[in-house]
C-alpha cells in the first residue's frame, strides 16, 4: 500500500463541506428566485420558507467562508514565480502534455479561484445582508442587488469549475476532502514543493 | 382584453380627497395618526395603509397668488414594471387582465426588492412584511365596479376607463402629451398634465433603475448560460483533453 | 337656490363669492367643470386662495366683510358701461317705479338712509315707499329716466362705488376688480348667463342680507334671474338645511315660511288681514295673497277636527311671539347665560363649538338646570362641565344623553339646496340603544301629553288636542309625509267646471287646491305635491327615480321631487320675454306654445312647455290674462328697490363689527346702523366685548369649513379616515405676516381676539396675502371651526376657533358675525 499524507484536517473537511452544501442551498433557492422556479417548493416548501433559508444558510455560508480564510488564505496570497509560469500556461489543462512548474500546497489556480471566491463571497455575504437588513434605502439595495447578482454569477462559474477540476479533470482529488489523506506519491506529483515541506 | 387605466387630471381635481377616503374604505385600511404640519396634505406619504394620496403642490403663478395643483399619487401600473421584474417571489405581483399590477401577499416573501424596482417609489410593506399597495381595486373590477377612487371622484379628476380611449380623449380635450403613455412600456395611471410634469412633482422620463436592467439583460441570462456553459466546457475538456497528466506521468508514459 | 345643483352647468360665468364649493359642495363642482368644458368661466372672489380658486379662471382677494363694496363697484360698472338687460330691468324689476320724494340715502345722509332713529338703532321706513297713482298703482317711468325712479336712484346711490374707492376699501388690485366686472357684467346679454353661488361666506356677517341683495340687483340688472344656467343660488351648509328652515325651524317661521304669529295678533282673522300682501294690480300673482289658506290649512293638519271655524282653527293654540320679540341664535344663549333657561335640549347640534363666541356659550350652559343632549357622540356640549377651566364640583347642571340614528338608519326625506326632496331608505338598523330622532320626539310628545292628561296645568288644549297618530313607538315617516303633503277632508269641486277635485280623504294634489274655509289640511304648502295621487292610489313623489331629461338641460323633473310643484327653476316667467319666448333659445327653461298638445286629451292648445311654470297664465304680452314674473312679490316685479329690509332699501357698505379701520372710507357710519349691539358705550357684559381697530388685535380673521370635517368635527372627528386627512386646528397666515411674527409653518401659535383664544397649527401660505386698504397693509388669517377639546382625547385637535367670534349678528337675521373678526397671532 501506498505511503498516504494527510493534506486535510478534519475540521477543515468538515469546513469545506458545510460552505459547499450552504452554497448549494443558496443556488438553488437563489436560482428559484431568479428564474421563478415554482419545483423548488417541491424541496423547500413555499417561497417564503424559500426566504428564510436562504437567509440563514447565508449565515452559515458567511461563517464558513470566513473559517475557510485561515486555511487558504494566506497560502492563496502567496505567489512565486512558479505561479507565473503555471499561469502563462494556464496549468497545462490546454495540453495534454503540460509540463507545469512544482506546485505548493495549492496550485495557482486554486489560489486564484480562492482569492476570487472570498471576494466574491464577502461581496454576495454583504451585498445579502443589506438586502435582507436594509431594505428601505434602496441606493443601498439597488447597489446589494447587483453585487449580489454579479458575485453570484461567478460563483456558480467557479464551482461548476472547481468541481469539475476536483474530481473528473484532477481523479484522486476529491479524497482530500473526504479522508483528507492522499498518497505520497501522488501528493508530490500535485504538490511537489508542499511535500518538500513537510520533510518526505 | 383592451387595457384599462385611470386618467388622472389635475386641471380637474379639487383636492377633496374623497379618494383618499373611499380607497380607505373600500379596502378597509386603518387610519394613520398624523399631525399638521403646516399643509393640507395629509399624511405625509404613502404608507401600508395609505395606498393613494393627493399631493398638494404649490408653484408660483403670474396671475394669482400661487398656482395650486392637486396631484393624485398612487401605484403608476406599469406595463414594463420594475417592482414585477426583479420580484423574486412568482405570484407575488402579477397582472389582472386588466393591466393592473395586483399583489399577493400570500405568495409575498416580504423580501421588499420591489421598492428598489420601483420607479416611482410606490410598494410599502405591512407590519407582517408584505407588499402593501394600490392593486387598481382588482376586486372590485373583478365583480365589474370601477375601483373606489374614481366612483367616489366628483369632478372626473380620477376617471377609469380603456385605456386607449382615455388617451384618446384626453388629446382631443388638448392635452397634447398623456403622461405615462408610452413610458415604461405605457403607465396604467396616466396624466393629463397642462404643464411639464417636474412641475407636478413627477420624473420628466421615469425608468426602471439601470442596474436592474443590466441584471435582466445581461446577469440573469449568464446565471443560466453561464453554469450551462461551465458544465458543458468541462465535458468538452474531458473529451478532447481528457483529466490532467502530471509530469512524473508523462516522464513514464515516454 | 333659485335654481339646482345640475343646473350650474348651464352657466356662462360661475360667480362664487361667499362660498367655497370645492371645500365644501364638492360634488357640485362636477357641474361647474362641465360648464368650463363647455368655455364657461369660473370666477372666485375670496379672502382667500381656496381650492375653489386652485380651479378657476380668475380670481380675485378681498378682505373678509367688504363685499357691498365689490359689489356696489359691480352695479355702478354695470350701470356706466350699460351692460344690463334693459328689456329685462324695464319690464321685469322695480326699476321704472318712482320712489318718494323724501326719501334720502347714504350719498345725503352721510351713511344713513332716511328714517334712522340712533335711540332705537331702527329705521322708520315711511320714506322708503313708492309714489301711488289714483288706482293705487306704483307711479313708473317707463323710460327710467326720471331722477326719482329707482333706476336713477340706485345709479346715484352706487355712483359713491369708484373702483378707486372700491379697490382701497377691499384691498383687491384694481385691474382684478375690473376683471371680474367685465368677465360677469358680460352676462347681460339674452344668449349670456351668470350664476351666483354664496353660502355662510355671505350671510355671517352684520351686513350678511345685504351682501344677498346686493347680487340680487346685479343679478336682476343682467337678467339671470328664472334663467337656465342662472339665479342666486345659496348652497346650504348642511345635507338637510334647506329642509330644516322650509320645515320652519327657525323661530320667526311656521314650515312653509308662514310668520309665526306674535301676541298682536289676536286672531286668525286679524293675522291673516295683517300678514297676507296684497295689490291692487290685476296682472300680479301675488302668490302670497293665499296666505290664508296655508295657515288655515297648516292648523287644520296640527289640530285635525279639532280646529273649527267656531274656533278660528284652533288659532290660540299657536305659540305666539311677543311684538317685535326676536328668539334666535344670540339671544337664546344670552338669555341662557343670564340664567332664563331652567333646560335645553341640544338636538343634533354642538352649540359649544358652533356657537359664536363660544365662550360665552359654554358658561351660558352652566346656567342650565339640565340639558338634553341629543346626538350620535358624546361632544363638547353634552360634556362642557369637564371642559377646559370648569370644575365639574362647581356645574349644577344635569345632562341626559339620547343617542340618536345616524342618516342611514332611518327612512324619510332630504331636502337639498336645490329644493329638491328625495326620499332615502332605512341602510341598516340603529346601531345599540340610538332611536331615530322622530321616534324620540313621538316618545317624548306621548310621554309629555300624558303628563298634561293626568296634571292638567295652566292651558294644556295645544297639547292634548294635537294630531299625533305616528305610532306608539317607531313612527311611519310616511305618515307625515303625507300629513305634510295634506289631504281633502271634504270632497273638493271646482263649481265653474262642475268637476271633482279631490275626494275626501284623498291627499291633495298640490297647494293650489288648497282652501280657506277648514276642508283642507296641510302640514307644509310648499311641499303640497309632494305625497299625492295617481290613479286612485297614494305616490311619494320623492321616491321617483327616473332620469328623463328631455330638455337637456338637467331638470330631471321625474327624479324625486322639489317645491313648488316640482319647479326646478324659480322665477322661471322672467326666462321668457313679454311673448313667451325664451331669452335664449338654447337654454329655454319654458317657452309659450299657442299650439301645444296635450298627451292625454291629444288637443292642441296655448300653453307653457318646458319646467313646470309660474303658474299657467299666458305670457305677460297678454294684456288681460299675462301675469308678471314674480309671482311671490306683491307687486310681481324684481325688486332693486327693496324697502323691505331693516338695514335700507339699497345695500350700502358697512364695515364689520371688528374691523382694521378706524371710519369706513364710504361715509362716516362705521358699522351697520340697524344691528342689534350686545355691547356698547352703556357697556354690556365682558364675553361681549369687542375691539375694533384696537393694536393689539391688529390681523382681519375669518372661519371656514374645510372638505374633510362637517361643522363642528361631531361626526367627522371621531372617523378616523378624516382625522387622518386633518387631524389638528391650524391657522392659514400670509408669508409675509409669518416673516414679521417670526413664524415657520408647522409651528404652534397662539390665536386670541377680544373674547378668547385658541391654539393652532400655522400654515404659511402664499394663499394668504396681505391687503393693501387705505394705503396700509392689512394682514388677513383664517381658521376652520371643525375641531373641539372633547375628541380626539388626548387634545390633540384643539379647541373650536368660535371662542374667537363676536357676538353680533346680521340686521335682518341676526346670523352671527363670525367670517370678519380681529385677532393676534403669536407664537406659542
Amino acid at each position: 500500500m501506498d505511503k498516504m499524507i494527510r493534506k486535510a484536517g478534519v475540521f477543515e473537511i468538515f469546513n469545506h463541506w458545510v460552505l459547499a452544501i450552504s452554497c448549494f442551498i443558496l443556488a438553488l433557492t437563489g436560482y428559484a428566485f431568479l428564474f421563478h422556479l415554482e419545483q423548488m417548493t417541491g424541496i423547500f416548501g413555499s417561497f417564503a420558507q424559500m426566504k428564510v433559508i436562504h437567509n440563514y444558510a447565508g449565515i452559515v455560508f458567511t461563517g464558513s467562508l470566513v473559517i475557510s480564510i485561515f486555511f487558504y488564505l494566506p497560502e492563496s496570497l502567496h505567489m512565486t514565480g512558479d505561479d507565473l509560469k503555471w499561469l502563462s500556461m494556464l496549468g497545462g489543462y490546454l495540453s495534454k502534455h503540460p509540463h507545469v512548474p512544482p506546485m505548493g500546497k495549492l496550485n495557482t489556480g486554486q489560489k486564484l479561484a480562492y482569492l476570487g471566491l472570498v471576494v466574491s463571497g464577502i461581496a454576495i455575504a454583504v451585498s445579502g445582508f443589506v438586502i435582507w437588513l436594509m431594505p428601505g434605502v434602496k441606493k443601498y439595495i439597488l447597489l446589494s442587488h447587483l453585487a449580489h447578482n454579479i458575485a453570484f454569477d461567478y460563483i456558480v462559474f467557479a464551482v461548476a469549475a472547481h468541481i469539475y477540476l476536483a474530481t473528473l479533470a484532477n481523479p484522486g482529488t476529491l479524497r482530500i476532502m473526504l479522508s483528507g489523506t492522499v498518497p505520497l506519491e501522488w501528493a508530490r506529483k500535485k504538490s511537489p514543493k508542499w511535500v518538500k515541506e513537510m520533510g518526505y | 382584453m383592451a387595457r384599462k387605466a385611470l386618467l388622472i387630471s389635475p386641471e380637474l381635481c379639487i383636492g377633496c380627497r374623497g379618494c383618499q377616503t373611499a380607497c380607505k374604505g373600500w379596502n378597509q385600511l386603518p387610519a394613520e395618526k398624523t399631525k399638521n404640519t403646516g399643509s393640507f396634505e395629509n399624511p405625509a406619504d404613502l404608507t401600508p395603509i395609505v395606498f393613494n394620496k393627493i399631493r398638494y403642490v404649490e408653484v408660483p403663478s403670474e396671475k394669482d397668488p400661487v398656482r395650486w395643483l392637486f396631484v393624485s399619487q398612487r401605484c403608476m401600473h406599469c406595463d414594463d414594471a420594475g417592482c414585477m421584474k426583479i420580484c423574486p417571489a412568482p405570484g407575488a405581483l402579477y397582472k389582472t387582465k386588466e393591466g393592473a399590477v395586483a399583489f399577493n401577499k400570500e405568495k409575498c416573501i416580504g423580501c421588499k426588492l420591489c421598492v428598489a424596482g420601483c420607479p416611482f417609489n410606490v410598494p410599502r410593506y405591512d407590519a407582517k412584511d408584505k407588499i402593501s399597495k394600490c392593486n387598481l381595486c382588482e376586486d372590485r373590477i373583478a365583480a365589474g365596479l370601477e375601483p373606489a377612487c374614481s366612483k367616489t371622484c366628483p369632478t372626473g379628476a380620477i376617471k377609469y376607463g380603456e385605456r386607449d380611449s382615455l388617451i384618446g380623449g384626453s388629446k382631443k380635450a388638448g392635452f397634447a402629451k398623456v403622461y405615462g403613455d408610452t413610458d415604461l412600456g405605457g403607465l396604467g395611471s396616466i396624466y393629463a398634465f397642462k404643464d411639464s410634469p417636474k412641475l407636478y412633482g413627477m420624473e420628466e422620463n421615469p425608468q426602471i433603475p439601470e442596474s436592474i436592467v443590466f441584471w435582466h439583460k445581461v446577469l440573469k441570462p449568464l446565471a443560466y448560460w453561464g453554469v450551462g456553459g461551465a458544465v458543458a466546457a468541462s465535458l468538452l475538456h474531458y473529451v478532447v483533453i481528457g483529466p490532467h497528466k502530471d509530469d512524473e506521468e508523462v516522464k513514464k508514459d515516454g | 337656490m333659485t335654481n339646482h345643483w345640475v343646473d350650474l352647468k348651464n352657466a356662462d360665468v360661475i360667480l362664487v363669492m361667499g362660498s367655497n364649493p370645492a371645500e365644501n359642495h364638492p360634488i357640485s363642482m362636477k357641474w361647474i367643470m362641465k360648464a368650463r368644458e363647455k368655455g364657461a368661466k369660473l370666477v372666485v372672489v375670496d379672502p382667500r386662495f381656496t381650492r375653489t380658486a386652485a380651479r378657476a379662471d380668475l380670481y380675485a382677494p378681498l378682505r373678509s366683510g367688504t363685499d357691498i363694496a365689490f359689489l356696489g363697484g359691480m352695479i355702478k360698472y354695470i350701470l356706466d358701461n350699460n351692460l344690463y338687460f334693459k328689456e329685462y330691468v324695464v319690464n321685469y324689476t322695480n326699476a321704472t317705479y318712482l320712489v318718494n320724494p323724501d326719501f334720502k340715502g347714504p350719498a345725503e345722509l352721510n351713511g344713513l338712509f332716511s328714517g334712522y332713529d340712533e335711540t332705537t338703532r331702527k329705521y322708520d321706513k315711511k320714506t322708503w315707499s313708492f309714489q301711488m297713482d289714483e288706482k293705487g298703482l306704483p307711479k313708473k317711468d317707463m323710460t327710467m329716466k326720471d331722477p326719482n325712479c329707482v333706476f336713477q336712484i340706485m345709479k346715484k346711490h352706487y355712483s359713491r362705488y369708484t373702483p378707486d374707492k372700491v379697490s382701497s376699501i377691499t384691498g383687491t388690485p384694481k385691474e382684478k376688480l375690473l376683471e371680474v366686472y367685465k368677465a360677469y357684467g358680460s352676462t347681460g346679454k339674452p344668449n349670456r348667463v351668470g350664476t351666483e353661488l354664496y353660502a355662510m361666506g355671505w350671510t355671517q356677517h352684520t351686513v350678511g342680507t345685504q351682501n344677498i341683495r346686493t347680487m340680487a340687483i346685479i343679478q336682476l340688472l343682467l337678467g339671470n334671474i328664472g334663467m337656465a344656467g342662472g339665479g342666486m343660488n345659496a348652497l346650504r351648509g348642511e345635507s338637510n338645511v334647506q329642509g330644516s328652515t322650509d320645515f320652519g325651524l327657525l323661530f320667526h317661521i311656521l314650515p312653509g315660511y308662514i310668520p309665526v304669529p306674535s301676541a298682536t295678533l289676536v286672531d286668525l282673522k286679524t293675522y291673516i288681514d295683517k300678514l297676507t300682501p296684497k295689490t291692487k294690480d290685476p296682472r300680479s300673482v301675488n302668490w302670497w295673497g293665499n296666505r290664508g289658506k296655508y295657515i288655515t290649512s297648516y292648523l287644520k293638519s296640527i289640530y285635525g277636527s279639532n280646529a273649527t271655524k267656531e274656533n278660528g282653527f284652533a288659532y290660540d293654540y299657536l305659540p305666539k311671539l311677543d311684538e317685535g320679540m326676536n328668539a334666535s341664535w344670540l339671544n337664546l344663549f344670552d338669555q341662557m347665560y343670564k340664567g332664563k333657561f331652567d333646560g335645553f335640549f341640544a338636538w343634533g347640534q354642538n352649540p359649544a363649538c358652533s356657537g359664536a363666541n363660544a365662550g360665552k356659550v359654554r358658561t351660558a350652559l352652566t346656567k342650565l338646570k339640565w340639558m338634553v343632549n341629543v346626538n350620535l357622540f358624546d361632544n363638547e356640549t353634552a360634556s362642557f362641565w369637564k371642559g377646559p377651566g370648569l370644575n365639574p364640583k362647581d356645574i349644577q347642571t344635569e345632562v341626559f344623553m339620547l343617542p340618536c340614528a345616524s342618516s342611514v338608519e332611518k327612512e324619510g326625506s332630504i331636502t337639498n339646496s336645490g329644493r329638491l326632496a328625495q326620499w332615502r331608505y332605512k341602510a341598516i338598523e340603529p346601531i345599540g340603544q340610538s332611536k331615530p330622532d322622530s321616534d324620540i320626539v313621538n316618545e317624548l310628545f306621548l310621554r309629555v301629553k300624558k303628563m298634561y292628561q293626568k296634571q292638567g296645568g295652566a292651558f294644556p288644549d295645544p297639547i292634548l288636542k294635537l294630531t299625533w297618530n305616528y305610532g306608539a313607538k317607531a313612527v311611519n315617516t310616511h305618515l307625515i309625509a303625507k300629513e305634510v303633503n295634506g289631504y281633502y277632508i271634504e270632497e273638493l269641486v271646482d263649481k265653474k267646471a262642475n268637476k271633482v277635485v279631490g275626494k275626501k280623504g284623498d291627499l291633495c294634489t298640490n297647494f293650489v287646491t288648497l282652501q280657506l274655509d277648514g276642508t283642507t289640511s296641510c302640514g307644509n304648502w310648499i311641499y303640497s305635491g309632494s305625497y299625492t295621487m295617481k290613479d286612485d292610489k297614494q305616490v311619494n313623489m320623492m321616491a321617483r327615480r327616473k332620469k328623463d331629461d328631455p330638455t337637456g338641460l338637467g331638470l330631471f323633473s321625474d327624479w324625486a321631487w322639489c317645491w313648488p310643484v316640482n319647479r326646478r327653476i324659480i322665477y322661471n316667467r322672467a326666462s321668457v320675454n313679454m311673448e313667451g319666448k325664451p331669452w335664449d333659445p338654447k337654454r329655454a327653461v319654458i317657452k309659450w306654445n299657442p299650439n301645444k298638445l296635450d298627451p292625454k286629451t291629444k288637443k292642441t292648445g296655448p300653453g307653457w312647455e318646458g319646467d313646470v311654470p309660474d303658474g299657467p297664465a299666458p305670457p305677460m304680452a297678454d294684456e288681460k290674462a299675462g301675469k308678471y314674473p314674480f309671482i311671490m312679490r306683491a307687486d310681481g316685479m324684481g325688486a332693486l328697490f327693496g324697502p323691505g329690509l331693516a338695514d335700507g332699501p339699497f345695500p350700502e357698505h358697512y364695515e364689520a363689527l371688528e374691523c382694521p379701520l378706524q371710519a369706513n372710507l364710504l361715509s362716516k357710519q362705521r358699522v351697520n346702523p340697524a344691528i342689534k349691539m350686545f355691547f356698547d358705550k352703556k357697556g354690556g357684559l365682558k364675553e361681549d366685548q369687542f375691539l375694533s381697530c384696537d393694536m393689539r388685535f391688529p390681523y382681519v380673521a375669518t372661519t371656514y369649513r374645510v372638505s374633510e370635517h362637517w361643522q363642528t368635527g361631531v361626526l367627522t372627528r371621531h372617523l378616523p379616515w378624516q382625522a387622518e386627512l386633518q387631524p389638528q386646528q391650524f391657522v392659514e397666515l400670509s408669508e409675509e405676516l409669518a416673516k414679521e411674527k417670526n413664524i415657520k409653518s408647522g409651528d404652534k401659535v397662539t390665536v386670541k381676539s377680544a373674547r378668547g383664544e385658541v391654539w393652532a397649527i400655522a400654515m404659511v401660505t402664499n394663499r394668504f396675502k396681505p391687503f393693501k386698504v387705505a394705503n396700509s397693509t392689512v394682514h388677513q388669517v383664517g381658521l376652520p371651526w371643525h375641531f373641539g377639546w372633547q375628541f380626539p382625547e388626548d387634545g390633540s385637535g384643539g379647541d373650536s376657533s368660535n371662542l374667537l367670534t363676536p357676538t353680533v349678528g346680521d340686521a335682518n337675521t341676526m346670523i352671527p358675525e363670525t367670517k370678519a373678526f380681529m385677532v393676534n397671532v403669536e407664537k406659542a
